[in-house]
């Protein structure tokens, strides 16, 4: 199992802020398509993703234990 | 006057030496919003040597209540926000140089204003221009701080050619916007967030602490209670055409066509022509008054309004059209106008 944190405002549309779900081994492209389909979350393909609070892209893989954040960039200023 | 600094000057990272340092530089701040009128704000009271702001936007009343350094009476005189920002920066510090420019960043517009600066502040509000920026950095090695803040949330990272990934690194495209500039408002906490970082990286780089930079891509958002620091170390891409070994800078291509585009957070579209113009603005305006137009004008702009349609239009030839986010309807309504 991976731990998933949700910011702003997919926290919203989730209803909470962290979810734990399969995803050992996934890569983070594969996890995002489960997430979308689970929780009916859009444009989860331009929501930037750290993994244990780093960087990671969609070709990272998952390992049992990990913590993923999505976070979605914010244009406004 | 002495005394003016003393207390950033007893903070021992910067000092005398690094005060001085900061009386010799020059800082690009590119947008007058409420990233940057507290940018702007900043800059000037820690005694800036040069400060260029570039704004494409005039004050509206809906600004005054996060962008700090407007009043009342600009939003009564519709200054454009380059221009206001200025003249509050100038009565806040005499000893500071502060040149306003009203202008759309471009790749073509803002490549010029490069030459010669030390850091370059990102106050936009769009990833369209936050990507010609980036690529201008790269390009011309000159830092820069990418900040933008929706409803409670923020985000910074500062990004230092050579050494840090880049925003193209991060992003990879521009990612869909729109999807929450319009409807998630912005709280001024979340600004003064983002001004934060922003600020506190600035006066790293000006004082040439490198070392002291925050290495990492900041997101918060103070009303749900969110905080993160991402590690970007890897995220820098050998391949990547802005930063990688073989650049192109693709962001800095040129499109030779009108360009609408709709303005983050406001009922407005932004049109402008291919080129700028130079429009001879008071004939436009007894012109279009002799029309049945509602014009009012002053020396930078003419406000036009009919039949609930009201356009600003500047002598660029650039126009906000007002009441729409339909990019298609603006520009008929523009080239209603100006052809």
């Amino acid at each position: 199992m991976v731990n998933v944190l949700f910011f702003a405002h997919l926290k919203d549309v989730v209803g909470k802020e962290e979810v734990s779900v399969e995803g050992n081994e996934w890569n983070v492209a594969r996890l995002k398509e489960k997430i979308a389909a689970d929780y009916g979350l859009e444009g989860l393909e331009s929501v930037m993703t750290a993994v244990n609070e780093e960087f990671a892209d969609d070709e990272t893989i998952l390992s049992e234990g990990d913590t993923i954040a999505f976070i979605p960039p914010v244009s406004g200023g | 006057m002495s005394e003016r600094y003393s207390r950033q000057t007893l903070f021992s990272p910067i000092g005398e030496e690094g005060q001085k340092k900061i009386s010799s530089k020059h800082v690009l701040l590119i947008g007058a919003g409420a990233l940057g009128s507290a940018n702007a704000e900043f800059l000037t009271r820690a005694g800036i040597g040069k400060l260029t702001i570039v704004d494409r936007d005039y004050v509206e009343e809906s600004n005054l209540q996060r962008q700090q350094l407007y009043t009342e009476k600009d939003v009564l005189e519709k200054l454009p926000k380059a221009e206001a920002a200025k003249r509050h920066c100038q009565d806040i510090n005499g000893e500071v140089e502060v040149e306003a420019i009203i202008m759309d960043g471009t790749a073509l517009s803002l490549e010029p204003l490069f030459a010669g600066v030390s850091l370059v502040i990102d106050a936009t509000d769009n990833f369209e221009t936050r990507m010609v920026i980036n690529d201008l950095s790269q390009k011309h090695r000159i830092p820069w701080i990418y900040g933008a803040c929706v409803g409670s949330v923020g985000m910074s990272f500062t990004i230092i050619p050579g050494v840090t990934p880049c925003l193209n690194c991060l992003l990879r495209s521009i990612p869909i916007q729109g999807m929450t500039c319009d409807t998630g408002g912005i709280i001024f906490p979340a600004v003064q967030m983002v001004v934060a970082h922003q600020a506190a990286d600035a006066l790293k780089i000006l004082v040439e602490d490198y070392d002291a930079v925050r290495p990492g891509f900041s997101t918060f958002d103070l009303w749900r209670n969110q905080y993160q620091t991402m590690k970007v170390g890897r995220a820098k891409k050998s391949d990547c055409l802005s930063c990688g070994e073989a650049p192109t800078y693709p962001f800095l291509t040129l499109e030779n066509a009108t360009k609408t585009t709709v303005l983050c957070g406001r009922d407005t579209v932004q049109v402008r022509p291919p080129a700028p113009r130079k429009l001879q603005l008071e004939k436009l305006g007894s012109d279009l008054g002799g029309s049945g137009f509602t014009v009012k004008s002053n020396p930078f702009l003419l406000s036009v309004e009919k039949d609930g349609e009201r356009m600003v239009i500047f002598s660029d030839g650039r126009a906000l059209i007002h009441g729409t986010k339909d990019m298609v309807h603006a520009k008929v309504l523009y080239q209603r106008i100006l052809g």
